[in-house]
């Protein structure tokens, strides 16, 4: 009995210990790259995880652009100084995933479920889910409203559209208006989308082999070297030659740019999801994520604050309240359940396509070398649409340049 | 700046002095002259003076410069392992047709831009040296360009490069006025044939005046008994600038040249905003955004940091052969006066 008596007050001891410690004050610092609009946004999240968690402090540090960000990073990390949380790309974590504290393991199952499905591979390093998404826009099609009066629903709408647009107004010979633009050096997602579309992918599941060039990677490059004549090309923003095409892919964060520059020439713009391809309707999502950093200078009680926060930033409602100040996409399937969600999206109809087409997205892979395949990608889809190279001749050498990458 | 035998004063017998470079032990006078204890004083204050430029210098310069032909020889990450891997960062380099390609842009970049450049900043500060009205604005004017900040310079020129409505081409189009004249408006940024000379002319329009207003400083300083002389031998104006300015003007000639060679074979900002990239089919990469790219810290590159150090040792070699070369060759016809 007495033994029971003192394992019992043992067990309150170490449990009230263990709250205790809980509840020390803690400060994490957070390292951003959201500039003075978003700022305000990004700092009321804060507060209100503060109000929750009243013996956590975050210092919010903003680094400036997304470049600063990660020569920061880059730098803190051979100093020996990284901060306990910052919102990183992919691309930027890739090669130091070791110092990665994985944020998943802390998470409930159903915490891990509602991320948007697309989201989850990005994110997940050796099957666990090491950072969380955070900042997350689609690529969705943007047009003319005023000549489009039905945005096209497949490929083959998407060809006679572009086609049927592409016209010299004053007959001098050069066209003034294109059906639809790319920017295939700036923006190789955009083939990408077609490629995932058609069914293809840069690599297979295993990442063995390139598979870029079987038949849906031809069957996208063939589709986008028949649009050529009637596409505008360009590594500048489309908002910088909005006069000049009639409907174009692009990211659903440019929404507000896209906008204006369509105001200003003269036309209302329309946004809808992309035309349903071989294989699917999908679209590729970009942004960035949060990762906790596992590194000496952090003690434990800083990263279980990190992580706290990274799941306060994940609920439905905080999701939705980042999205509908910043422009970005709810990360999580249950917030665009959220009535706060749906009255939004009734409120700003262009939102419509691009919480559809969200749910439908996929995000790049997280291979250490996917970098270099991106500039191959550049280089070559850069090519093949300025009539350079052929497509066929294009797409296999973007796979004979990807292929000595896997054994790097 | 005093002579050694300034220095010296009377510590060495006249004519025993020279030549130093044969002089030795005794005889040669800078070992007469550490044995003056005031030598040492003097050096020890000079150097706790230069102490923190030094540290300065060591810190972000001379360790950074070092460490790159270190880490050049490794597969270099942020994090662990880093294998030695000898030469094969310069082999991978020597192997990529980009790096090839960047390094003829750059070449094709300094040697249009360099000579024109320094052509235009002769002319004008000869212009200046006439003795305009208004020197001191037209100073200011011509200084402009170079104090602005390059990002928003290279922000405007992409406005004013734009095919449909930039000035530039609304500036040619004018031409189309003269009889017979026809000429397309120049998509300049969006074509593998005009990217890179949009970049020199935008290079050469932001340096022009700081080249400019340097060698006029070193016109004012010229001696009018110079121009007394050549005018009383009868020299016409352009005799006197083709005798007396250019000759005597060569001491800052040489530091503007050498200095617009060591900067342009640096470019790349304005490649990078005007372009927005390096330029439709990478037709306007230069060496420094090769390095850049390798070292993933732009277009959302791979880090090879290895890569990126041995691609930055090249080109310090190319830019230390060629200063070398000047210094050797061009600085024999430096005159001073």
């Amino acid at each position: 009995m007495l033994r029971k008596i003192v394992v019992g007050l043992l067990g309150v001891l170490l449990l009230g210990t263990a709250a205790m410690a809980a509840n020390e004050p803690v400060t994490i610092d957070f390292w951003h790259a959201m500039s003075s609009g978003h700022q305000p946004n990004l700092q009321a999240l804060i507060t209100a995880f503060q109000a929750e968690y009243p013996h956590i402090t975050v210092t919010l540090t903003y680094q400036g652009s997304y470049s600063a960000l990660q020569g920061k990073i880059n730098a803190a990390v051979a100093a020996g100084n990284l901060p306990t949380m910052a919102q990183v790309y992919e691309n930027w974590v890739t090669p130091i995933e070791s110092i990665l504290y994985p944020i998943g393991p802390h998470m409930t199952m159903m915490e891990v479920g509602d991320i948007v499905d697309g989201l989850v591979p990005s994110n997940t390093y050796n099957g666990v889910l090491t950072t969380v998404p955070f900042n997350k826009s689609i690529m969705v099609l943007y047009y003319n409203a005023d000549l489009i009066a039905t945005p096209p629903a497949t490929w083959a709408e998407f060809y006679d559209l572009a086609k049927t647009l592409t016209v010299d107004t004053n007959g001098d010979g050069t066209i003034d208006r294109f059906g639809t633009g790319l920017r295939p050096a700036a923006n190789p997602e955009q083939f990408l989308v077609f490629l995932d579309q058609a069914g293809g992918s840069i690599l297979n599941a295993d990442w063995t082999e390139v598979t870029i060039n079987d038949a849906a990677g031809m069957a996208a490059i063939q589709f986008l070297g028949s649009l050529i004549p009637y596409t505008f090309v360009t590594s500048d923003y489309m908002s910088d030659h909005m006069a000049q095409v009639a409907m174009f892919i692009d990211t659903s964060a440019g929404y507000n740019y896209n906008k204006t520059a369509a105001t200003n020439a003269g036309y209302a713009l329309g946004v809808a999801m992309l035309p349903v391809g071989p294989a699917s309707q999908s679209s590729m999502i970009q942004g960035t994520n949060l990762a906790v950093f596992d590194v000496p200078n952090q003690t434990q009680a800083q990263k279980d604050a990190a992580v706290l926060l990274a799941r306060f930033l994940l609920r439905a409602e905080n999701t939705v309240f980042w999205a509908m100040k910043s422009g970005y996409q709810p990360v999580t399937r249950s917030a665009y359940e959220t009535q706060a969600w749906k009255d939004f999206v009734a409120a700003n109809p262009y939102q419509q396509a691009m919480s559809a087409q969200m749910l439908l997205g996929f995000s790049q892979i997280l291979h250490p070398n996917y970098g270099d395949m991106r500039t191959i990608l550049s280089t070559k889809f850069d090519e093949i649409m300025r009539g350079a190279t052929g497509a066929l001749d294009g797409l296999n050498s973007m796979a004979e340049e990807i292929e000595p990458l896997l054994s790097e | 700046m005093r002579t050694w035998r300034e220095r010296i004063g009377r510590a060495v017998p006249r004519g025993l002095g020279k030549p130093l470079g044969v002089l030795r032990g005794k005889l040669n006078p800078m070992a007469v002259y550490r044995r003056n204890p005031s030598f040492w004083k003097e050096t020890g204050t000079a150097y706790l003076y230069l102490l923190p430029a030094l540290v300065i210098l060591t810190v972000f310069i001379f360790y950074p410069f070092f460490d790159a032909f270190r880490i050049s020889l490794f597969k270099w990450g942020l994090l662990p392992p880093r294998p030695y891997v000898g030469f094969a960062n310069y082999t991978y380099i020597f192997h990529d047709k980009y790096f090839w390609r960047s390094l003829w842009h750059t070449f094709y970049y300094v040697i249009i831009t360099v000579p024109v450049t320094l052509f235009l900043a002769i002319l004008v500060a000869s212009l200046l040296n006439k003795g305009l009205r208004f020197l001191s604005f037209s100073r200011t004017s011509f200084f402009l360009s170079y104090i602005s900040p390059i990002v928003a310079i290279a922000m405007v020129w992409r406005w004013m490069y734009n095919a449909n409505y930039g000035l530039l081409n609304y500036l040619l189009s004018l031409l189309n006025k003269i009889p017979f004249v026809h000429i397309q408006p120049i998509d300049w940024l969006n074509n593998p044939d005009y990217a890179l000379p949009a970049v020199i002319i935008l290079s050469v329009w932001h340096y022009v005046g700081y080249q400019a207003i340097i060698l006029l400083a070193g016109m004012q300083n010229i001696e009018q008994q110079y121009y007394d002389a050549a005018k009383v031998d009868g020299a016409t104006g352009f005799q006197a600038w083709r005798r007396v300015t250019i000759p005597l003007l060569t001491p800052q000639l040489f530091f503007v040249f050498i200095m617009s060679l060591i900067g342009s074979f640096k470019v790349f900002t304005e490649v990078n905003v005007m372009l927005m990239g390096p330029g439709p089919l990478r037709s306007a990469e230069t060496i420094v955004y090769y390095i850049l790219r390798s070292s993933g810290r732009i277009d959302g590159a791979t880090q090879h940091l290895g890569r990126a150090a041995a691609a930055s040792v090249v080109l310090f070699g190319i830019i230390f052969a060629l200063t070398i070369f000047q210094m050797t060759v061009t600085q024999r016809k430096v005159h001073y006066q």
